[in-house]
């Protein structure tokens, strides 16, 4: 394949403990990946990720707190409950499950996201261009970005 | 140790554990288990040539599991006495070393534990502490992160002796570390592990980075601490010494340290606590500088001695201030750390203090006991009728009371202090206490209780403490009430509940309960048994509807005569609110239901004689009618 | 000035608070501070060491105005890691609870209700974390007295979890983080071409 995979981040402002990692993410994101940080994993919307799967994002990552070390107590037990049944949803309908990927952090992680995108981007690599879904919806409501 | 060992009048036993003690004061007989090496010390000659031979390889122990050792070896290079030993749980009976000892025939797999007797005058304890293992404290990373250790794996690390021959390493690259933090309180003033202070802790940190820095000049180090304690002479120039040397010192606890995977770098999270700034610092190394904790067999050593531990588990001597070497059992004594985390000089001054406490004990032929000794009525005992009894024994602070069911409890007078918690505690008063048996103390209430009682303030005080408080709050002229009657016993413990009923019975109109502050107690706990007892009584007494201030219980210290004074005028007050003629009524309502519980009283052997002889006297004196 | 322990001084008023009865036992270690990342992702001068000091010296000017109070979430983070078993957030909400008390209001965004569209289904009810929303018999223009979600300020975080689980996109955070901003650039970035390798 030649091209270079889309990928969005949705990350959690908290999931990072190390400042390290926090700027890594901030300034030194790969071209292809696109960073939408929020308050915590609760606050995502499945509409997001719809959003991002319609409009042609080849893989979503999702990174977030492991639970007992959640920001706001229980929002990433909801996102959980939430975006990993919506995830199931997406693959029934021809998004495949491997394009989601959430990754729960703990607080002495250091360094982990970086290796885990680059995972995920030859994942996704791997996988080639999510047209399946792009597509089909393209076709029965009018474009992606209609 | 060599040099005790050459000594002819040091008989060093190492590899013994102390099985049993029994016995008191200058005549203790004590169980030993010898340990079988088996390695026969007449014949090893410690040439070593077993220690080649053996193909096992287990962590050394001695140097904090960072080298390894084989199943026949010697423990560490000052051992006594120099002969191998053969570790029976890591052997594999390959039998290479009896092979290899050849004709020396040292190494006799057949010999056996040893169990010996022994009789001795006095025992000093001196068993030291452990270490806290900082594994639970994840946030740490101790066990995760290759490069966090602690501060014995540094100890080791930096020996000459050592795993590495004194090379500084890193244990994940074998690098040497340019950057090293210390991180102090790792376990200890931490309530979730060990609360208290380890004592020594900061100047070990203080010494070793200073170590650190003589012997590698270019790596620098800083210490995290929550406060630096440096109380003892010359302590703080040594601190000022480190500051000059260049080492860093952060106020802050690190939360948290984070390791880079593939680089093992550590990065500690703090606050500064002047910046009052998160700060995040690399480093090469951390070490952690670990509590110090009682030994983990300090419990079974504990009932093995019958001595008591204090919070926290060490050792509990006597008295925090006055006898801090002596333990609670005359004759045996307290060295070093077991008692309680101290540093060098402070154990050697203990040692050499229990050294010559135990002296006295071995050139005296007799011994003084304190002569209020508890003595026990076998014939009254109920455990000599067959009945589970025994609340003599546990409310005992010493231990000195043998309780089996169906003999009759016996004091072992050796150990016996004379606080008077047993006799309290019996309830069938079948333990009296010579100065301060049932008759006499009942005899005196009786007589303050002559005339009035019902204006009386019956005052209860313990010989260490509120009488103390009394003393002072006269001999510094504060004025209480002149209702007031004292009595004393040696302990609140002593306070039988016998005797507060019959104060009232004779109509007393209020009656002080007072002892020392619980930590203060001149009895380990006996103020503990009296509280208890302070506590049922007072729900006694509120359950027969007594006026509130009739019953007080409080605990003063000898330094307190003002609160004591101001206890007795406050008593007075409350005695004064209530009219005379509801507490005269009061005092004839609760008559019977005060002998109702002191229908056994005249069956206490002298008790009845003594009464009459009270009553006789008290009658010529006043000259009144019988009393009561 | 008023003596440490009169009932009204502030380090009384917090410790007799449920949570803040601990406030005294504070050795100011920094481990909690250390420990949130508030101070090092959003507000430097975030320290809830420094928030216990002045409740301790009963500072109410000075801990009223701490920007303490209003951004801790009680994720409690801290309060396993405290050395003293000190409940860090039990004594900041405490001194919030009197802040609020005394007036005072969060500076930072709230989670806000568009009552036009509330249904009053009770979602965000049951997902607050902070027990922040109820629902409240109001009277709403065009659409009478009728049940509608409402945002205590004083307890919303602003995490958001509620605008997630709306199912009528009625409740919503304004400022930061809002859906139009969030999506907007996802989908301006998606709309650009492939990168070539």
């Amino acid at each position: 394949m030649s091209e270079t995979p889309k990928l969005v981040l949705f990350q959690c402002q908290w999931c990072l403990f190390a400042p390290a990692d926090q700027e890594w993410v901030d300034t030194q994101l790969p071209e292809n990946i696109h960073l939408a940080k929020v308050p915590c994993t609760g606050r995502i919307n499945p509409l997001y990720l719809l959003n991002a799967v319609q409009s042609g994002a080849d893989g979503v990552m999702v990174s977030g707190c492991l639970p007992e070390q959640c920001h706001f107590k229980t929002g990433n037990i909801a996102a959980r409950r939430q975006l990993e049944e919506f995830s199931d949803y997406l693959n029934h309908i021809g998004y495949e499950q491997d394009r989601i990927r959430f990754l729960w952090l703990d607080l002495q992680d250091r360094g982990v996201i970086q290796k885990e995108l680059a995972a995920f981007e030859a994942q996704i690599t791997a996988l080639g261009p999510a047209h399946n879904l792009a597509t089909r919806v393209a076709e029965t409501v009018g474009g992606a970005n209609a | 140790m060599v040099d005790a060992a050459r000594q002819p009048l040091i008989e060093v036993k190492t590899f013994t554990e102390v099985e049993k003690v029994e016995g008191y004061v200058g005549n203790f007989v004590v169980t030993l288990r010898e340990k079988t090496k088996y390695v026969r010390a007449d014949r090893c000659n410690g040439c070593g040539a077993c220690t080649k031979a053996c193909p096992v390889e287990i962590p050394n122990y001695f140097e904090m599991n960072l080298a390894p050792r084989k199943a026949a070896y010697i423990p560490m290079s000052q051992a006594v006495p120099l002969i191998y030993n053969i570790d029976m749980d890591a052997c594999i009976h390959c039998y290479k070393c009896v092979e290899a000892c050849g004709a020396l025939e040292a190494i006799d797999f057949s010999m056996e534990d040893k169990l010996v007797e022994q009789e001795i005058g006095a025992i000093v304890v001196a068993t030291g502490f452990s270490h806290f293992d900082p594994t639970p404290m994840t946030e740490y990373g101790y066990g995760r992160f290759p490069n966090v250790i602690t501060a014995m794996e540094m100890e080791r690390l930096n020996n000459s002796a050592g795993p590495t021959n004194g090379a500084l390493i890193r244990p994940s690259d074998g690098k040497s570390p340019k950057q090293i933090a210390i991180i102090n309180c790792v376990g200890s003033r931490d309530k979730r592990y060990n609360p208290s202070c380890s004592n020594f802790c900061c100047m070990y940190a203080i010494k070793n980075a200073l170590l650190l820095k003589q012997m590698h000049p270019d790596t620098e180090i800083s210490i995290y601490y929550i406060d630096i304690r440096t109380p003892s002479k010359g302590y703080e120039e040594f601190y000022d010494r480190a500051r000059e040397s260049g080492i860093r010192f952060i106020q802050g606890r690190p939360s948290e340290i984070t390791e880079d995977p593939d680089t093992h770098q550590l990065f500690i999270s703090s606050e500064d606590i002047t910046l009052g700034k998160v700060i995040e610092r690399e480093y090469d190394m951390v070490m952690l500088n670990q509590a110090a904790i009682p030994q983990p067999d300090q419990n079974h050593m504990s009932s093995v001695l019958n001595v008591a531990q204090s919070p926290g588990g060490w050792f509990m001597e006597y008295h925090p201030k006055l006898r801090p070497i002596d333990s609670p059992t005359d004759g045996i004594f307290f060295a070093g750390a077991c008692q309680g985390p101290k540093d060098i000089p402070a154990s050697v001054a203990q040692g050499s203090a229990a050294a010559s406490r135990a002296s006295r004990i071995l050139h005296s032929d007799s011994w003084q006991i304190e002569p209020t000794v508890a003595v026990v009525w076998p014939d009254r005992c109920v455990s000599a009728k067959g009945q589970a009894c025994g609340i003599c024994a546990r409310a005992c602070p010493y231990g000195a009371i043998d309780y089996t069911k169906g003999l009759a409890a016996e004091v072992i007078t050796a150990k016996c202090h004379g606080c008077g918690a047993c006799v309290g505690e019996c309830p069938h008063d079948s333990i009296t206490q010579l100065h301060y048996t049932d008759a006499q103390v009942l005899a005196q209430i009786r007589t303050l209780l002559a005339v009035e009682p019902e204006k009386k303030i019956l005052a209860f005080r313990c010989q260490w403490c509120s009488y103390g408080g009394a003393d002072l709050a006269g001999t510094s002229h504060f004025e209480y009430s002149a209702n007031e009657r004292g009595l004393r016993v040696m302990c609140s413990a002593r306070m039988d509940a016998d005797l507060i009923y019959e104060a009232y019975r004779l109509g007393a109109g209020a009656i002080l309960y007072s002892g020392c502050h619980p930590q203060d107690c001149h009895y380990i706990t006996g103020q503990v048994v009296g509280a208890k007892r302070a506590a049922r009584l007072e729900k006694i007494f509120e359950r027969m509807q007594m006026s509130p201030g009739r019953f007080r219980v409080e605990w003063i210290s000898a330094a307190e005569g003002d609160k004591y004074a101001r206890v007795i005028n406050e008593m007075q007050a409350s005695l004064d609110a209530i009219p005379e003629d509801v507490l005269k009524a009061e005092i004839e309502r609760l008559r019977p239901e005060m002998a109702k519980k002191l229908t056994k009283l005249d069956e206490i052997p002298g008790v009845a004689q003594a009464l009459v002889q009270v009553d006789f006297i008290v009658n010529e004196m006043v000259g009144k009618e019988k009393v009561a | 000035m008023s003596g440490f322990t009169d009932s009204n001084a502030l380090s009384e008023r917090v410790k007799a608070i449920p949570g803040g009865d601990m406030l005294m036992m504070c050795y100011s270690c920094g481990t909690c501070t250390s420990k949130c990342m508030i101070q090092t992702k959003l507000e430097s001068s975030y320290n809830p060491r420094r928030l216990i000091r002045e409740a301790v010296f009963n500072m109410d000017d000075a801990a009223f105005a701490d920007k303490t109070i209003w951004l801790c979430t009680a994720c409690d983070l801290c309060y396993p890691a405290c050395p003293q078993k000190i409940h860090i957030s039990g004594v900041i909400n405490a001194v919030k609870a009197l802040a609020v008390e005394s007036g005072k209001k969060t500076p930072y965004q709230v989670a806000k209700v568009d009552e036009l569209t509330c249904v009053a289904c009770g979602l965000c009810v049951k997902i607050c974390p902070y027990e922040a929303i109820s629902l409240v018999e109001k009277r709403v223009a065009f659409r009478g007295t009728i049940p509608v979600a409402s945002v205590d300020q004083g307890k919303c975080m602003a995490c958001g979890m509620c605008t997630a689980a709306c199912r009528s996109t009625s409740i919503r955070l304004a400022e930061d983080y809002n859906d139009a901003e969030l999506i907007d650039t996802l989908l301006s970035w998606l709309g650009t071409e492939r990168v070539s390798s």
